[in-house]
């Protein structure tokens, strides 16, 4: 089993580095359907998560406490939710977006989404009450203002991104059950490992896999970076 | 003093916290080039005024008039974007953002002229300042007596008519707290107008035209 588990990691590597047009392509989904969720989730949940550290409003404790909840909702009901809103019988069945990487990019927003606005709430929270005083008294318009706070909070706010961006690609559920795991089209990385693990094909899953982890570090390292040498200053 | 007309006016401020009455009917003026002095115990709500003054703090209610305007009675809520272009705060410690001296500098956007101010101008007030050799510095290194320099620094830059200052003096050492109301001299002899709370009588007595005393939510004001 060792040896076969060894083989099977050497494998994934030589897989990895020939350049496989196969697992390129499936990482390449996984990319662009991620990216593309991630982007149109990033600018909403941090408008958001900036009203909910900045102004008293009513809903605002019950905002806070949905996106709490929502974060540990696992991704599957995520999944069977817009299962059940975008099949044929369900009320959004006309779009026929079910099997789509349009389905995966709403799953995933679904996902990324409260867990972008509850941590950036916290880093907007964190930044000091007089930063926006400050900003407004020398002059900045709203949105000057608003740019220099997330500037002080932009390490706080990259962490979000990325801990977004993590959650959404490596999640199998709503991918699964939303995109249907349809080759050259919904077949992403976590649903690809599923999928070849299930058919004892282990070297590709561990290629697949390796690529996840090499992302997560380099991502995290990245972050350390930034933060530790002030590049982003 | 009392014959010149303010430059703005403050009347009927009310503000409550949690059913208590921080500002009653509180009126004050202020004039071009004048400083006054804002005192006060703790707790008797001169931060609150200043940041009701500044447009920062929505009051129960308030009129100010702009002298010199054609509609120059105005409420609060009214007046805000006029207040904000008019008056600057100044937080007892000042905040600083992440970057250089200079950088801070660049975010203040000047009121007369149409926001925008050339280097010549930040070069001045790193000179006025006495920042001149830290301008590449981190802000946020600087000691509290740089800090509160390079705050009216930014002041100077964005040349408002009106300056509020917090307690501007308060944790600074005596050498600090020198070059501080230097500064602010400087700053009334060009024509700003301040108000500036405080407990320490002595360092301001200098610069000061006239007090106002707040009280049970009311303002009395004294000459100097």
């Amino acid at each position: 089993m060792q040896e076969s588990l060894g083989n099977a990691v050497v494998e994934a590597i030589a897989l990895l580095l020939s350049g496989d047009p196969a697992l390129w392509e499936i990482i390449g989904i996984s990319f662009t359907v991620s990216g593309t969720a991630i982007l149109l989730a990033v600018m909403p949940a941090m408008v958001l998560g900036f009203a909910l550290a900045f102004y008293q409003f009513p809903g605002r404790r019950l905002i806070i406490a949905l996106s709490n909840t929502m974060l540990s909702v696992p991704a599957v009901v995520v999944g069977l939710t817009f299962y059940l809103l975008l099949s044929r019988q369900g009320p959004l069945g006309d779009m026929r977006l079910l099997f789509t990487q349009t389905a995966m990019v709403i799953g995933q927003i679904a996902l990324a989404f409260p867990l972008l606005v509850a941590m950036s709430h916290s880093a907007f929270q964190a930044v000091d009450r007089r930063a926006w005083e400050t900003a407004i008294t020398i002059g900045q318009s709203s949105l000057g203002a608003l740019f220099l706070i997330v500037r002080e909070a932009r390490f706080a706010l990259l962490a979000a991104v990325l801990a977004g961006f993590g959650r959404i690609i490596a999640e199998v559920g709503a991918s699964m059950m939303l995109g249907g795991n349809i080759l050259h089209y919904t077949r992403n990385i976590p649903t690809a490992i599923a999928l070849e693990t299930s058919k004892g094909d282990f070297a590709q899953g561990i290629a697949l896999g390796i690529v996840l982890l090499v992302l997560a570090f380099s991502l995290n390292i990245l972050l350390h970076l930034f933060q530790g040498k002030g590049v982003l200053s | 003093m009392t014959s010149l007309e303010p430059m703005l006016s403050f009347t009927g401020i009310h503000k409550q916290f949690e059913r208590r009455a921080i500002l009653n009917a509180a009126a004050l003026d202020l004039y071009a080039g004048q400083c006054h002095l804002l005192l006060g115990e703790n707790g008797a709500g001169k931060s609150t005024l200043l940041r009701i003054l500044a447009g920062l703090l929505k009051p129960d209610a308030a009129d100010i008039h702009f002298h010199g305007y054609s509609k120059p009675t105005m409420s609060w809520q009214k007046s805000r974007p006029r207040l904000r272009d008019t008056v600057m705060y100044l937080h007892q410690s000042p905040y600083l953002f992440d970057g250089s001296v200079i950088k801070n500098l660049s975010y203040a956007k000047s009121a007369t002229q149409g926001g925008s101010h050339n280097d010549e101008a930040v070069a001045e007030v790193l000179s006025w300042s006495g920042l001149d050799d830290l301008a590449e510095s981190p802000a946020k290194k600087l000691s509290g007596g740089e800090k509160q320099r390079l705050a009216l620094a930014r002041a100077k830059l964005r040349n408002a008519p009106v300056l509020l200052l917090d307690e501007p003096t308060s944790n600074l050492d005596q050498q600090s707290r020198e070059r501080t109301i230097a500064l602010l001299a400087s700053l009334r002899d060009e024509g700003v107008s301040m108000l500036i709370a405080c407990h320490d009588l002595a360092g301001f007595s200098e610069i000061a035209n006239g007090r106002y005393h707040l009280a049970e939510g009311r303002l009395v004001r004294s000459e100097a």
